[in-house]
């Protein structure tokens, strides 16, 4: 009795596992005009490469996820997207995963950029190529052998925000700033914004800068408590569109939407949205598409034996009330 | 045999998991060694003339090279002069050939292997090199072989599961006692944290392996102490474990994030590394440690007094109090082993990552029980095996590692393993059913006399 239920429990778990990665090997893109072979794609398929994002979760980095598959099928390279679930350690031995099987290249979004180090180590020494998308990593010995970054360029981003701002205003008045420290990318947002007011003598005031964490509940009560320290502000400029339109909620219950602007930043859906609703005035635009695409360009230039710049950052655009009329990635783009 | 089997049956389990990720993982692999080395010299010999310009192509680091580097002296033993190494990037080889063509010449034939095939600079050769596109491309005959079984794979699953299972030392114990400890997870960041911060508070990036021994005993040390409070609780206030170690795990994350302001402390000497990436009599460090821990651990839960207490008060407190065990203090103890346990999980994974980091450790204790039950402890206590605990730990690191091989998606994933630990769980439980049925009329007798 005892041996038949060892076998059954032996072959309860063979079959369950070999259930899911068989219905895994079915092509994941159905575009219709190419087909590719079901199962034995993986095979076929030239090479592997796998991606790593911080968090899966997110719609940015599905998108970002997304389009890295779509593009690297179209030079036969089979993408493996896991999830670093915001947990250095588990991106980490996905990374060492990687290295064991000897992918053919690495996308890596750390999760965090300094622990992110060890996995790059490992990598390299695999001789497996890594490219970082949207977060560099920093750790001393690692950054060098990382191929390639690409990223957005967010202090011009910033930058455009304070265009915008000053435009809006008549470069009149007293404005706050919603921003959130403790991430990099938020920082040079508000630096290049800085740097804009500067650089053309703007008459703005920034009367106080504060974190709104970058979402929308902190949003809402860090701009509440703005309004009640200066009820003058004419402008808020907010690190982020969650954030953005928590400050807009907050402006609305003061009943001055008349008097304050709002710029936000990174123009997702929701921010195309409410940019259309004329809720914001701004929401310098990130190109998460690009981002992907531009990081499997990369790769296949390595491959070339082409030179590659190191380090590659994508402008950010305005995307104004006029831009959001006719652009149908507003309803259409889901992230 | 038949009492190995029946006291570690999921043994089988590893190992048809084993088995079954070797075979879904076989693919062609590059040979690297002498053989291969002397089949290529043959075929140049073959093709080539002695003058001719010959190419040995190699990937940095990667099988090819080192077949590249096995190569070249034996051709240039065999008397050809013109032979060229390139071992290296696409990159180098697009120099190499920029730098052949701008001086007239052609190679005759490229030796290489692997995935160099791969690179597009050898399959765009006729349009970047027109002239190249007649140079032989000889490589030698593959094999087939499974990454799985790879040595830098399953050194990958020791790594992953190192901090897991020793970890699940002091949870065995614990789940032994019939309690529970959620709080390993939030300690792994505490002790990484505290262990980091004083390495940097100490000299960081200068500091010697004196420095990191103390930050190591420091981090091992709080989490021992807060384990141990716990451990108190529990026995002295009648505080349901659950809710206990909930408190503390809630707390040692949020100290956590306090004592760094959130960021990851990455100021720590080289000698960090030692732990989780060194190796000693050329055996990673970490293997070494788990199997000096599990067999210490085993030794001392099957033949040691206070072992047999473990077993006694989970079997039934109240018996254990009345044949004279300290049960308070026995009790207190194996929450002071978990702590320590996960104080020291904490420390491999700092090194491991060569940094602290307040976010680390999330949702480790649920991991760590699930290698604890897999293993067959029974979480209503008095029973359970230590050795049992560290099979349960690699069930868990083979189908996480293999499903990774296999390039399965990461919501499916989380399905897969939820689904293999309750499936393993369950038959063990429909094996031992008997045993079950036999411990709930035990209990019932217990309080109806």
């Amino acid at each position: 009795m005892k041996t038949r239920t060892w076998i059954a429990v032996v072959c309860g778990v063979c079959l369950s596992t070999l259930m899911v990665s068989c219905s895994k090997k079915q092509p994941p893109e159905e575009t219709g005009t190419t087909p590719e072979p079901a199962p034995p794609a993986a095979t076929e398929a030239k090479g592997k490469i796998g991606v790593t994002c911080m968090d899966l979760t997110n719609p940015f980095f599905k998108l970002i996820s997304n389009v890295m598959t779509e593009e690297a099928a179209k030079v036969g390279y089979q993408v493996v997207s896991l999830d670093g679930n915001n947990d250095p350690a588990k991106q980490n031995s996905q990374l060492a995963d990687f290295a064991a099987q000897g992918f053919d290249a690495v996308f890596l979004n750390p999760v965090d950029s300094k622990a992110a180090g060890e996995g790059v180590k490992k990598l390299n020494a695999a001789g497996i190529p890594v490219f970082t998308f949207d977060v560099q990593v920093t750790d001393d010995e690692a950054k060098d052998m990382v191929t390639s970054h690409l990223g957005s360029d967010n202090f011009q981003g910033g930058q455009l925000a304070g265009e915008s701002m000053m435009k809006a205003t008549n470069d009149t008045g007293k404005i706050a700033v919603i921003g959130y420290p403790e991430v990099t990318s938020c920082i040079l947002r508000v630096d290049g914004f800085k740097d804009q007011l500067k650089k053309a003598n703007s008459k703005l005031e920034i009367v106080t800068e504060l974190s709104g964490k970058g979402n929308r509940n902190d949003g809402y009560t860090v701009a509440t408590d703005i309004l009640q320290a200066h009820p003058d502000i004419v402008g808020i400029f907010a690190i982020n569109d969650p954030s953005g339109l928590g400050a807009h909620a907050a402006v609305v219950k003061a009943g001055k939407t008349e008097q304050i602007t709002i710029v936000a930043f990174d123009a997702s859906p929701a921010g195309k949205q409410a940019v259309f609703e004329k809720k914001l005035y701004d929401s310098p635009q990130q190109f998460p598409r690009k981002m992907a695409q531009g990081t499997v360009a990369a790769f296949i230039k390595h491959l070339e034996g082409e030179t590659i710049e190191k380090k590659i950052f994508i402008p950010c655009s305005h995307y104004y009330y006029e831009t959001s009329v006719d652009d149908e990635s507003r309803l259409a783009e889901q992230w | 045999m038949k009492t190995l089997l029946t006291n570690y049956g999921m043994i089988l389990v590893l190992i048809a998991l084993c088995a079954l990720f070797s075979c879904l993982t076989i693919k062609e692999q590059t040979p690297t060694g002498t053989a291969a080395a002397e089949q290529l010299r043959q075929r140049v010999e073959a093709a080539c003339k002695k003058d001719d310009i010959i190419l040995i192509v190699g990937a940095a680091r990667k099988e090819s090279g080192t077949l590249a580097e096995a190569v070249a002296p034996e051709l240039v033993a065999a008397g050809f002069a013109n032979a060229r190494t390139v071992v290296g990037e696409p990159r180098d080889l697009r120099v190499a050939l920029d730098e052949l063509q701008a001086t007239g010449q052609s190679p005759a034939a490229i030796v290489t292997a692997g995935d160099v095939m791969k690179w597009r600079v050898l399959e765009r050769i006729s349009q970047t090199h027109p002239a190249f596109a007649k140079a032989q491309v000889l490589v030698p005959e593959s094999y087939r072989w499974p990454d799985f079984l790879k040595r830098s794979n399953l050194l990958a699953i020791v790594d992953r599961i190192v901090v897991i299972a020793v970890i699940a030392i002091g949870m065995t114990m614990v789940i032994i006692t019939a309690g529970i400890d959620l709080s390993v997870g939030s300690l792994i960041a505490l002790s990484a944290v505290v262990g980091t911060m004083v390495m940097k508070q100490m000299g960081g990036l200068q500091a010697g392996p004196g420095v990191v021994v103390v930050g190591f005993l420091a981090g091992t040390l709080a989490c021992g102490l807060v384990g141990g409070l716990g451990g108190c609780i529990v026995a002295q206030f009648r505080v349901p474990p659950f809710i206990t170690t909930l408190g503390i795990m809630m707390m040692a994350r949020g100290l956590a994030f306090m004592i760094t302001g959130g960021f990851s402390v990455y100021q720590v000497p080289k000698a960090l590394a030692w732990l989780g990436q060194g190796r000693s009599l050329a055996i990673p460090n970490t293997v070494l440690l788990l199997i000096v821990l599990y067999v210490g651990a085993h030794v001392f839960m099957a033949h040691t007094r206070l072992g047999r207490y473990i077993y006694a008060v989970g079997g039934n407190e109240q018996a254990a109090l009345l044949s004279g065990v300290p049960v308070k203090a026995v009790i207190t103890f194996v929450y002071m082993i978990s702590g320590l346990a996960a104080g020291l999980g904490g420390c491999i994974q700092a090194s491991q990552l060569n940094t602290g980091t307040p976010n680390m450790g999330v949702m480790f204790e649920l991991y760590v029980i699930a290698a604890v039950v897999v293993g067959g402890t029974s979480l209503a206590g008095g029973s359970g095996r230590i050795l049992g605990t560290l099979i349960g730990a690699f069930i868990i690191s083979v189908i996480q590692n293999g499903m990774n091989l296999l390039g399965m998606e990461s919501y499916t994933q989380q399905v897969v393993l939820g689904a293999v630990i309750l499936g393993a769980v369950l038959l063990d439980k429909v094996r031992s059913g008997k045993q079950v049925t036999a411990f709930f009329a035990r209990r019932q007798q217990l309080r109806n006399p």
